[in-house]
């Protein structure tokens, strides 16, 4: 495959992955209790939580599946961030959820559930969190290996060894310096980061053109491809569920949650929430640009059905040598932020809440870090093996919805019944847990299923995410009127 | 000029905008977080250092 990278690119990209590991083991030492493994000791304060949220929010990942939204969708592909950045504004302001849940002094979500509906409950959320979160991360290796191979142009048998180094790599300093590491290489990731996203947008924006962009999307897509309402593939259908899955992210994603709950207190994580919140277009907009652009400059034919692959295939021939170092070393700083906050989010979920029960005689410190540090581990093993088996059907920005709706919805209805509805209680909760998390997981089985692929098809996945959210707050109503009254008075 | 803009824009004012949102977004807060954050950083570790201090104290 033709690229433009080459030897100078290589050591610009090797050079930054030597100053992240050096700077993610330093900060081993100041690891002391189990408290600044998973959130660096509450010390967090604004600018770096704003550079660590939006270094975890946007990994390689997230630029393919934006990416490929902007070529599939034109400009109306955006949407999702642009729901999501007013989700986040307006919670970072009002403080909605968070801070209920921040005062509280929580390191997991299903922590503050234990204080109103029991300790099974604290269990079973733990337990569709990781779930549901380890299914969403699943595929960022393969397609995170994807956009390296494509673009550094390395033979796709290398895609595997590629992945299993990258991970290996943040694994290191994830397992030796916890949050602490993933602040501070988030910090660095950041900025190189946003170097290399700049550099190529203002490239795109500039020798591609508006102009032939626009045009681009308006002959392909008409003006679905500037309104999400006249999409043919999306509709009100779409942006609903959009809606409903970015407003429950934005209050129970563990990783998101974790910068709130790592801030030295709860004024200091509704800033990073406001002051973050625009990030979120940029998340979305600037990839889709680059896919945008892909659509305008590559012959349909050499894209065929792999429209995952557009982007980086339009960009390893488009950006120069020298700024393709930049541009690799922004998306392994994109990846490894990514893959670092979000083994240790799940990981500290099976911890806190899963491990919950057999920690009922209190263990050390030093024990407690040992433990944390041997699931990180494990969730690296875990997402080398999913990784490499799991086929990805249909577009990846609907995979990661509807896996992420697994636990976002059943969370998000008990995270707001339990700060703001005195009458919710336990059998609410697991009536809203069963529904959460059966719904997707069938809609997956189905998928995947040769004999019911069309019946998913018929249902599609916008139905199917968006019934799952009004059922679970359905079951959280219906469960917890049920319930004795008697019982709700703890 | 304003002609100029007003082609470049062209119908599709609502997503240049969003576009040059984001352009300016990243050019302003990565200098700032780049100079915050770094004294963020220093901070965290000196306070960390400080309570391990007093802990084995």
């Amino acid at each position: 495959m033709e690229t433009h990278f080459t030897w100078i690119d290589g050591s610009i990209v090797g050079l930054y992955l030597l100053a992240t590991m050096a700077a993610g083991v330093m900060v081993r030492r100041f690891v002391g209790k189990v408290e600044h493994f998973l959130v660096a000791g509450r010390e967090m304060n604004v600018f770096l939580g704003v550079a660590s949220l939006a270094a975890t929010e946007f990994g390689m990942v997230t630029c393919m599946y934006t990416a490929q939204n902007g070529y599939d969708k034109g400009f109306s592909g955006a949407t999702p961030g642009i729901l999501q950045a007013l989700a986040m504004l307006v919670v970072g302001l009002t403080g909605f959820c968070i801070k209920p849940l921040r005062d509280a002094g929580v390191i997991t979500i299903p922590e503050l559930f234990e204080k109103r509906f029991g300790p099974r409950i604290r269990w079973m959320s733990g337990v569709v969190i990781v779930l549901g979160g380890l299914l969403n991360m699943g595929v960022f290796l393969r397609t995170g290996g994807d956009f390296l191979v494509n673009v550094c142009g390395l033979d796709l048998h290398y895609l595997e060894i590629t992945m299993t180094l990258l991970l290996v790599f943040v694994a290191v300093y994830t397992i030796l310096g916890g949050m602490l590491s993933v602040l501070v290489t988030d910090y660095l990731q950041f900025i190189v980061m946003s170097l290399g996203l700049l550099v190529v947008t203002v490239m795109v924006l500039t020798q591609v053109g508006w102009g032939q962009m626009t045009e681009a999307v308006a002959s392909r897509y008409g003006e679905g491809g500037f309104n999400p309402f006249l999409h043919e593939d999306m509709g009100w259908s779409y942006v609903l569920f959009n809606l409903m899955l970015n407003i429950a992210a934005v209050l129970t994603w563990q990783t998101t949650i974790q910068r709130v709950l790592a801030a030295k207190d709860t004024r200091t994580g509704q800033r990073v929430y406001s002051l973050t919140s625009f990030f979120f277009v940029c998340r979305f907009l600037i990839p889709g640009l680059w896919g945008i652009a892909a659509l305008a400059m590559l012959a349909p034919e050499s894209v065929g059905d792999s429209t995952l692959l557009a982007m980086p295939r339009f960009l390893c021939t488009f950006v120069p040598t020298g700024i393709l170092g930049i541009l690799v070393a922004a998306m392994l700083a994109a990846d490894m932020s990514t893959d670092s906050a979000y083994m240790l989010s799940w990981g500290s979920v099976i911890y806190n809440d899963i491990l919950a029960p057999f920690r009922k005689s209190k263990w050390t410190e030093s024990r407690g870090i040992l433990v944390n540090r041997m699931i990180v581990a494990g969730i690296g093993v875990f997402l080398l093996i999913y990784g490499l088996w799991y086929p990805l059907k249909g577009d990846l920005w609907t995979y990661l919805g509807v896996t992420g709706t697994i636990y976002l919805s059943s969370m998000s209805v008990l995270l707001i019944s339990c700060c703001y509805w005195k009458r919710a209680n336990s059998w609410g909760a697991l009536g809203a847990i069963l529904v959460g998390a059966v719904i997707p997981v069938t809609f997956l089985v189905i998928e995947q299923v040769d004999a019911t692929e069309e019946l998913a098809k018929w249902i599609g996945p916008y139905y199917s995410g968006i019934a799952t959210y009004i059922l679970a707050g359905l079951a959280m109503v219906i469960g917890s009127l049920l319930k004795p009254n008697s019982d709700t008075k703890r | 000029m304003g002609e100029m803009l007003s082609g470049l824009v062209g119908e599709h004012w609502f997503w240049a905008l969003l576009t040059a949102g984001c352009v300016l977004w990243y050019c302003s807060v990565t200098v700032i977080v780049a100079v915050r954050g770094a004294s963020d950083i220093g901070e965290m570790l000196r306070r960390l250092a400080s309570s391990q201090d007093k802990s084995l104290q």
